[in-house]
């Protein structure tokens, strides 16, 4: 059931589909006279294989580079010049292309985002100097910074089959070597409009709208065929698994993760309200005993991140210099303990929803916000309407749904642990 | 709709019509009733800040800010964060060169409560002895941490090699040495002296009547008194500290350099802030900008590269701000510097000038969406001294900029050799390549704390 406050904006959606298969949300709103607009492929790392990791979001980047009617460096600076920005993003499930512009300029979005759904081009000089950009993007995001470099780690301990076992921005080597045949195959296969989902929130008239989105995007042909699903050959985890990371540093940093459910499975709320209970807010569980009490770490995150196949429930703890990792991690498992064998509080557990409720109302403030709110519900719970509902679907989780879904899944035998351990010196060569 | 000068429509963008008055005490209200969402934002807002950290107490501005919220009249830290959290309000002060500041989210239906939280905190911190400990400590270990990130030491070693001795030389956060020095009293103090009800501003924004809300207002804020002493004027400052030198950061593990080049700036509502934004969006304030497609898209030697105008109160800074390997650190230098060069000797095309001015007027809506940034816009207004006309009239001023005043304005404003170079990185390679930018000095890393 939706919440009265949001009955608003599920009554502005409206919902079509064009005969090639592009599913298309219009979110109407007068508040500001801006627009966002955006472009969710079902496509993202899970969608790879070893040796040409990392090609979704190389080639997000190249969607930027080019296309028929607009050339390279056309995109970008015929959207900023009709007073709009844009960006993207790729996660291991999806990857997700935004604007925000003046709603004067709808119709040359469309014109733009279409434009490059028909007809990107992979020139071999485009892919050359982006992939360069990527690289140094790597080097930034992960071979020069600690939680990124642990994250990864993290990842190939967690999975052994299953795509997740990668870093999104793939293995410097597979950046290094994918091919602009690789491109094109990934172009034909994932980019087609049957994969593709539009959301757009802001000012402007919807019939109007619609009528332009059937102009711009109506003669795109459907993919020749449906990308083929992913195999989840994930096996099963029979222990614990741990590993170190050396690298200078001024202090250790873990990062533990436990293997959780899909996104569409029943548990996935019920860890969610286990995640604010627990790391949301100064008065939440670990962050007032680790953090204040015990002077465990000196900050904590609880990150749950649904993901289509089943994910990782992850928490990262960042220590004193000169702490005991050992110490820290011992004093984490004990409060899940207690988590484990008594449970949340009916406060506890009423704290968590209402931070879950107010999250859901913020986020849908702005039109950027709506627009990215209702596609990510779309993408990973079937359905917007689904993400509208979430609180009163959250208000049925009880305390005892929680213990007993923390106790199936922060198991011991579930965990993998990523130490990092600082080295003090470092050879001069890198 | 109308059309200005650059045959952009328009629409007319206006704050929200809002109440003001000020209170006996000094203070000034502003009341925004704004729907639709039941959602409420506040804003308290002083002149106060790290530019009033004693001389041997950088940091003390952000302590206060960090313990206001650990225990406040006879309320614990635990019993404060529970009222706020169980409801899901966000409640946080903060501490910013020339300002202090203390904020709220909250569901409508639990502002009274919380907007008394709000008050409690910012009027009457209790200081505990444990928490001052406590956050001393955390602060400690975060200033070390902080050393891991070479983008973090990039920024903090700039402030440093930008403004050494004024006060506006440090970093909100501080320095290892004087945050441990710090006592309770410092803090009860800084507390006392300057956030205060006398010359503050305090702003509500929301789904709340305006009526009900300003007679709450009263009956919180009323009776607090306070008064800051005379305004100190801070001194003069007209080039880097390390004009034309370049400083090296040593953290030998990193195969890539963080850059940043400094000059003198702007302060905030300075006279040419239009033409000077207008021109660093050609410059680097955007994807299309000079140094992005020089640096990033015609030569991948990065993934980001921009320069903005730090603005402070009384001063500011203009920063390029990018990052490459190891390898490539001089001819990024090289390209940036001449990409500097060429707008202060000829400012920008009147193409790319028109698509800046649309680019910055058509996205400057959106910053004005939600109770948060319409409390802050009309926050920095106040702080600021700007013209109260400074967001209706924006888009319009920056409609006004031509191509003469843009290229007067770098002329004016961009820097020469009166620049310093930051380098975070491997110093026995760096060094050796980056002689003839300036006299270079190293520094281990752990000197920055």
């Amino acid at each position: 059931m939706i919440p009265r406050e949001l009955k608003p904006i599920a009554d502005s959606v409206i919902e079509s589909k064009l005969p090639n298969g592009l599913k298309v949300r219009l979110v109407p709103s007068s508040a500001v006279p801006t627009i966002s607009y955006y472009t969710f492929f079902n496509v993202g790392s899970r969608n790879e294989r070893p040796g040409i990791t990392g090609i979704s979001h190389l080639f997000e980047h190249m969607m930027f580079n080019g296309a028929k009617k607009y050339g390279p460096g056309a995109f970008d600076r015929t959207l900023e010049s009709n007073g709009g920005s844009s960006n993207a993003y790729t996660s291991n499930d999806m990857t997700v292309y935004y604007e925000d512009f003046m709603s004067e300029a709808l119709e040359k979005v469309i014109d733009l985002e279409s434009d490059r759904m028909r007809s990107l081009a992979v020139t071999p000089k485009m892919l050359k100097s982006e992939r360069e950009v990527v690289i140094e993007e790597r080097r930034l995001r992960v071979d020069n910074e600690i939680a990124g470099m642990l994250d990864e780690e993290l990842g190939t301990l967690v999975w052994k089959a299953h795509p997740y076992r990668w870093p999104v921005i793939g293995w410097m080597r597979d950046i290094e070597a994918i091919t602009r045949e690789d491109c094109l195959d990934y172009f034909r296969t994932y980019y087609a409009p049957n994969n593709a989902t539009l959301y757009i929130a802001g000012d402007f008239d919807p019939k109007e709208a619609m009528k332009l989105i059937k102009k711009y995007y109506g003669g795109i042909k459907p993919g020749p065929k449906a990308p083929p699903e992913v195999l989840d050959a994930e096996p099963e985890q029979r222990g614990e698994r741990r590993a170190e990371v050396q690298h200078p540093a001024q202090a250790p940093t873990l990062m533990i993760a436990w293997r959780g459910p899909a996104a569409r499975d029943a548990d996935t709320l019920v860890l969610d309200v286990l995640q604010y209970a627990l790391s949301v807010g100064q008065s939440s569980r670990l962050i007032k005993s680790l953090v204040y009490e015990k002077e465990a770490c000196v900050s904590l995150s609880v990150d749950w991140s649904w993901r289509k196949d089943p994910g990782a429930f992850v928490a990262a703890m960042e220590l004193k210099p000169g702490a005991d990792p050992k110490q820290a991690e011992a004093a984490l498992y004990a409060e899940l303990e207690a988590v484990m064998s008594s449970g949340i509080t009916e406060r506890e557990l009423q704290k968590a929803k209402n931070n879950l409720a107010a999250q859901l109302l913020r986020e849908l403030g702005t039109n950027n916000g709506r627009a990215h709110a209702l596609g990510h519900y779309e993408s990973l719970l079937g359905s917007w309407r689904d993400g509208l509902a979430l609180a009163s679907r959250y208000e049925q989780v009880t305390a005892a749904h929680v213990k007993e879904v923390a106790t199936r899944y922060l198991k011991p035998s579930r965990r993998s642990v990523v130490t990092l351990v600082p080295t003090a010196e470092v050879e001069a060569a890198a | 709709m109308k059309k200005n000068g650059s045959g952009l429509s328009l629409r007319p963008l206006k704050l929200p019509p809002r109440e003001v008055t000020t209170l006996g005490n000094g203070l000034t209200v502003t009341v925004v009733k704004r729907g639709p969402l039941p959602l409420v934002a506040v804003r308290y807002i002083t002149k106060a800040g790290s530019v009033f950290d004693p001389k041997d107490r950088f940091g003390l501005a952000e302590l206060c800010a960090r313990l206001l919220r650990r225990g406040a009249g006879g309320q614990s830290a635990e019993a404060l964060n529970e009222s706020v959290d169980y409801v899901g309000a966000s409640l946080a002060a903060w501490a910013g060169e020339d300002s202090f500041g203390v904020g709220l989210t909250t569901p409508g239906a639990h502002f009274e409560p919380m907007f008394e939280v709000l008050a409690r905190i910012a009027q009457q911190p209790d200081f505990p002895e444990a928490e001052v400990a406590l956050t001393q400590r955390r602060t400690l270990a975060q200033l070390s941490n902080g050393l891991d990130d070479p983008d973090d030491v990039a920024d903090r070693a700039l402030v440093t090699a930008m403004f050494g001795d004024h006060p506006y030389g440090h970093e909100t956060i501080g320095t290892r040495a004087h945050v441990e020095a710090m006592k309770r009293e410092d803090v009860v103090a800084y507390h006392r002296e300057r956030v205060v009800p006398h010359g503050a501003q305090l702003f509500v924004v929301g789904d709340a009547e305006p009526a009900k809300v300003l007679k709450t207002v009263e009956r919180l804020f009323g009776g607090w008194k306070g008064h800051t002493e005379a305004q100190v004027s801070l001194p003069e400052w007209s080039k880097p500290a390390r004009a034309g030198e370049v400083v090296i950061i040593d953290k030998p593990e990193q195969t890539q350099v963080q850059v940043r080049i400094g000059a003198r700036g702007v302060y905030r509502g300075h006279p040419d802030h239009f033409p000077l934004t207008a021109m660093n969006c050609v410059l680097g304030g955007s994807f299309t900008s000079r140094l992005m497609q020089e640096i990033r898209v015609k030569r991948g030697l990065t993934y980001g590269a921009g320069s903005h105008f730090d603005q402070m109160a009384t001063a500011g800074g203009f920063i390029v701000s990018t990052f490459t390997k190891t390898e490539t650190v001089t001819e990024l230098l090289d390209v940036a510097l001449a990409e500097v060069a060429k707008m202060k000797a000829k400012g920008p095309k009147a193409p790319e000038l028109e698509s800046a001015k649309r680019y910055i007027s058509g996205l400057y809506p959106a910053r004005l969406e939600t109770n948060e940034s319409i409390a802050a816009a009309m926050a920095d207004m106040a702080l600021f001294g700007l013209p109260d006309d400074w967001v209706d009239q924006y888009r319009e001023r920056i409609a006004a900029v031509t191509p003469q005043l843009a290229a007067e304005a770098a002329a004016k404003h961009l820097p020469d050799r009166d620049r310093t170079i930051v380098l975070v990185g491997n110093a026995a390679q760096l060094a050796p390549q980056v002689e003839r930018y300036g006299r270079v000095s190293v520094i281990p890393v752990a000197a920055i704390e």
